[in-house]
């Protein structure tokens, strides 16, 4: 556990001391916002669901940016092997670097909130799908991180592991929309491994077990996966 | 005693190439001990899977009894590693990368603290301990390395190929570093300079092409290293006593004779030996033709050994 702490603090301090994460944020902010005040005005409803689904694609293009050092550049400094060959067991590694990087991503989830504030300030929202949302958000984060983690356990290279990451996701986020042109039974299950199947439920406020399970699911495979990929030596 | 690190046939696959092909060594407690080869003989390798980083392919090794696979933790907890080309963590400070090792290896509070204090003044880093590592020279890298190896106290201490990139005195003060570290701990050094393990190993185990072709003891206490003699003389035993006789020789072999010239291997306490070696042959009547310095022992089993296969 302490090893995990130690871990944890030195990826977190790694992270929120480049300069990547705060232009991360930045950028996410920036946009979010942008949308958010121009649907407020142009709406003039009390509803964030536009902000999830934006918010959602844009921590499909920005988690790469966050997940793309953290093994690569290990490998490429040969650090991994400091860490590797240090008393710590390799879930413990991986666990620290996932929630450093998740650190980054509830930051980034946690700033928007202030946009619900300004809602329940200033209008009557229905604050179930508010919830749900951000939840959505989460879990999609953690998903994407987890995923990302194992590509970046893959390779040496970080412009490698974020291309290929955007890749994944992207293919992951249309698997609905390719589903269409499948006959029966193969859509309905690229539909159940679809990113987007499984998010919009929790966006607009429609909250399923089945959903969290898929993203929970995700979250743990891609941790199992990276373990595996750094054990492979 | 039980020896601190068994290595038992391991061997090790990089896909179709063999890189490390059924080797097996001990080394003992207290030992300094160099695997010397050329480059690409499977020296890091074997250093990877003692330390953990690398599984075996097939084989087992332990570290004070823990099998580096199945007991990684236990193993590892009893290990300070010094990778080659000293990756580090250039954007903390040299105290900060410190503290960081050693709570990763359980240490916490007065004991990290007092920790870091010995290990400071061990490898002299007390100047440099609030830089970034990314502003040291190769010097200070190399010893805040060996430093977070140190912190724990490990039983053995595994150096890969520590004077690469390292000036002169460096390499002179990281050798006198090891030295004083060996009364300690086990150490076990990787080199490609023949020479660097000659002075500081108490045996060396020569590999070739990922085989280990033979474990070899050091003598201690030669610092004169070994002369070629070559002299006109009658007969071989009247050169032998003659050369037996000089104060400083330690050993006198006979290598070669054609054409009535004796070519003698002596091995001498101090250099200056040479000259009365000179001096006794001149006075006892024979022709010195030559007296230059020879190669070492281990030199000359090196290339023996290596001579008989050749590099794949």
């Amino acid at each position: 556990m302490k090893a995990f702490a130690t871990l944890l603090a030195k990826e977190t301090k790694a992270l929120f001391s480049s300069p990547i994460a705060y232009a991360v944020i930045a950028v996410y902010l920036l946009l979010v916002g942008y949308t958010f005040t121009a649907a407020l005005f142009i709406t003039r409803m009390a509803t964030l669901v536009h902000i999830f689904f934006q918010a959602s694609v844009l921590l499909l293009l920005i988690i790469p940016i966050i997940t793309m050092r953290q093994f690569s550049e290990e490998r490429k400094s040969g650090t991994l092997e400091l860490l590797l060959t240090a008393p710590v067991r390799e879930f413990t590694i991986v666990l620290a670097k996932f929630g450093a990087s998740m650190a980054v991503v509830l930051v980034m989830v946690a700033l928007t909130a202030s946009y619900a504030v300004v809602l329940a300030v200033y209008g009557n929202p229905d604050l179930g799908p508010i919830y749900s949302g951000y939840l959505g958000l989460v879990l999609l984060g953690s998903a994407l991180t987890a995923l990302g983690l194992v590509i970046s356990a893959l390779t040496a290279n970080q412009i490698v592991a974020a291309v290929v990451s955007l890749g994944l996701f992207s293919l992951l986020w249309m698997l609905d929309s390719v589903a269409a042109l499948l006959p029966d039974p193969f859509d309905s299950f690229l539909i159940s491994l679809s990113l987007l199947a499984h998010f919009t439920p929790l966006a607009t406020g429609a909250m399923y077990a089945s959903n969290f399970g898929f993203f929970l699911s995700v979250t743990l495979l891609g941790l199992f996966l990276t373990v595996r990929a750094l054990a492979r030596r | 005693m039980a020896p601190i690190l068994v290595a038992d046939r391991l061997s090790k696959w990089y896909g179709a190439r063999l890189a490390v092909d059924d080797v097996s060594f001990e080394v003992q407690q207290g030992e300094v001990m160099g695997l010397l080869g050329p480059n690409g003989s499977g020296k890091s390798t074997i250093l990877r899977i003692l330390t953990g980083y690398l599984r075996p392919s097939a084989g087992t090794a332990r570290i004070a009894g823990f099998d580096v696979v199945a007991q990684g933790l236990q193993a590892r907890n009893r290990i300070g590693y010094v990778p080659e080309d000293v990756p580090l963590y250039t954007h903390m400070r040299v105290t900060e990368f410190l503290e960081f090792m050693g709570r990763l290896r359980g240490l916490h509070g007065a004991a990290l603290a007092g920790a870091i204090e010995s290990v400071c003044e061990r490898v002299s880093l007390g100047a440099v301990r609030d830089l970034l590592i990314g502003k040291l020279s190769r010097g200070y890298r190399q010893r805040v390395a060996i430093a977070q190896a140190l912190i724990s106290s490990p039983e053995l201490l595994v150096l890969d190929e520590p004077t690469n990139g390292l000036d002169p005195r460096q390499i002179i003060e990281l050798r006198d570093l090891i030295r004083l570290l060996a009364g300690n701990c086990a150490i076990l050094v990787t080199s490609h300079v023949l020479a660097e393990i000659e002075r500081i190993a108490h045996r060396a185990a020569i590999l070739l092409n990922g085989r280990l072709l033979t474990v070899h003891a050091l003598a201690k206490g030669e610092h004169g290293g070994a002369l070629r003699v070559q002299v006109r003389a009658q007969a071989a035993s009247a050169v032998d006593a003659c050369l037996k006789a000089v104060d400083g020789v330690l050993e006198a072999r006979r290598e070669a004779r054609s054409d009535g010239l004796e070519t003698w291997r002596v091995r001498v306490s101090e250099p200056a030996v040479g000259e009365r070696i000179t001096a006794a042959l001149a006075q006892a009547g024979f022709g010195v033709r030559e007296i230059t310095a020879a190669a070492s022992d281990l030199e000359d089993l090196f290339l023996r050994l290596t001579a008989q296969e050749r590099p794949r």
